[in-house]
């Protein structure tokens, strides 16, 4: 008996360091990328873009992809002369898509952050973005400190707003989902009291869904969302930033505003939002 | 690898480990005794009973837990039955196991062969004693492998349980790297923690199997 368990306890000890050598060994080729060049050469260019965030990435009725982000992608395909693959990802696996080489290019309203910038390269920004919370009209929330003890608020993993409330806000009680569908059902169905996340986002889901009033518009700090790439990946960087400067000067993406967020926002957020040629608002007439 | 970073992320380790246990363990049990309720109701062949119960077996086991959980949190709310994440994860995982249980036990209590009832009748024993001193003890010992190969399979199956906004290992782990981009340190410490729930259950189950051994009878 004594002789079976010490077996058991060898077995045990095998399979830990089975394990940990075995999760070092996934991450060894961590920082993978394709140059400029060889993404050229393969005619194919894989960008991450989200999949259920309308108006910025979905699928449309007819399964195709849609949005700001998924304009402006396609831009990049057509500029670079390849094909573009869109990988449909979800809020928390943004970094590790390109880490592991999965996609070239993130596009899925990715916000820069200086957590964020340490693990991927981010390009010039092509929009502006604050956090917004959303509550149902019976019950608005105006403001965080209305949020009561037994209270959950909504927001979605990995994404700014989490990291805002968790770091600024630490005693409200949060209900994390993984996707955008899942979390706006969740607010539908009354699980939380609120749905923290981009304000751009927030106001799209108050104009769709009667019933619901975005009682703060404006929370954190004022954010821009730029396209990353793989950190290191310089040759692919750079020609996304000289091309977001060319960009600028056919004004392509207030037309991209036009083409897919006029619908839902209507023309008062437009210059609040669209980012052109990479120069926000903020730093454009200091010239810092 | 950032240990500094490992020992900041435990004690959110510890406390997913707990609900994964919580909720799980919960689960089983109402898994089992569903279970045990169905494989009666299908070895006893008792009418219309038994229909249902095969209709249930069948739906539950060929449907994911990701499905059934979606349809218990986000659509029965829209018909009113509005259930905390908790409750709809050990609800989920119960049904789910229930089906698998149930066909488990049946299968333990059909491969006792007919003869042995008959013959323990033929010695005086009512049908009662014979089902509780000469078939069960067979059908549970045989059972036992495929019982514990269950409870191992419905413990991992909470790791789908971050779509219904429970913080489980899975989700925690997922919800770090979102957040700090520890991705390897996370992964890391997720597969350890699942070994450190799951290791004692399988230990534990060979050694129950191996006890319940006695109970075997013929070939």
């Amino acid at each position: 008996m004594k002789k079976a368990i010490f077996r058991r306890v060898i077995t045990a000890a095998i399979i830990f360091a089975f394990a940990f050598s075995f999760s070092s060994f996934a991450y060894a080729d961590e920082g993978d990328f394709r140059t400029l060049d060889e993404i050229k050469a393969s005619g194919v260019i894989n960008i991450g873009v989200f999949s259920d965030k309308s108006p910025f990435g979905y699928v449309d009725e007819n399964g195709d992809y849609q949005g700001y982000d998924v304009y402006f992608a396609n831009r990049i395909g057509e500029d670079l002369g390849v094909e573009v693959n869109f990988v449909s990802t979800e809020a928390a696996s943004r970094i590790e898509y390109l880490q592991t080489g999965k996609v070239d290019i993130i596009l899925a309203n990715f916000t820069v952050t200086e957590e964020r910038a340490e693990e991927v390269d981010f390009a010039l920004p092509y929009m502006n973005v604050a956090l917004g919370v959303v509550s149902p009209e019976d019950a608005v929330i105006e403001s965080l400190d209305d949020i009561g003890e037994d209270d959950q608020v909504i927001v979605i993993s990995g994404t700014t707003a989490e990291t805002y409330l968790v770091e600024n806000y630490p005693d409200i009680k949060l209900q994390k989902y993984d996707a955008y569908a899942e979390a706006k059902t969740a607010l539908e169905n009354g699980n939380g009291v609120a749905w923290a996340n981009d304000n751009t986002e927030v106001i799209a889901f108050a104009i769709e869904n009667p019933g619901f009033v975005v009682g703060i518009p404006s929370l954190g700090s004022a954010d821009t969302i730029a396209p990353a790439v793989t950190k290191g990946n310089t040759t692919l960087l750079d020609w996304l930033n000289d091309e977001i400067g060319a960009l600028g000067e056919e004004e392509f993406f207030h037309a991209d505003y036009e083409a897919t967020l006029l619908d839902v926002y209507g023309a008062d957020y437009e210059d609040t939002l669209v980012v052109e040629g990479g120069v926000t608002a903020a730093e454009a007439p200091a010239g810092e | 690898m950032d240990f500094e970073a490992m020992r900041e992320y435990l004690p959110l380790f510890w406390d997913a480990l707990g609900l994964t246990v919580r909720i799980g363990w919960q689960g089983v049990l109402f898994a089992f005794l569903l279970g045990a309720l169905g494989a009666v109701i299908l070895h006893l062949r008792l009418p219309v009973l038994r229909q249902i119960t095969a209709a249930y077996i069948e739906l539950f086991r060929n449907t994911p837990l990701l499905v059934q959980l979606f349809f218990l949190y986000f659509a029965l709310p829209k018909i009113g039955i509005r259930m905390r994440p908790a409750v709809c994860g050990v609800l989920g995982l119960g049904l789910l196991g229930g089906a698998y249980m149930a066909e488990t036990i049946r299968s333990g209590l059909e491969s006792i062969a007919p003869i042995q009832s008959e013959s323990a009748e033929s010695l005086g024993m009512t049908r009662l004693q014979a089902f509780r001193y000469v078939i069960l003890p067979q059908a549970v010992s045989r059972s036992v492998p495929g019982l514990i190969a269950n409870v191992i399979f419905l413990l991992k199956e909470t790791s789908v349980f971050s779509t219904i906004s429970l913080m489980d290992l899975m989700f925690t782990a997922k919800d770090l790297i979102g957040m700090y981009a520890k991705t390897m340190e996370c992964l890391t410490m997720l597969v350890v923690f699942y070994l450190i729930m799951l290791l004692p259950v399988s230990v534990l189950g060979s050694f129950v199997e191996r006890r319940l051994r006695h109970a075997e009878f013929g070939p």
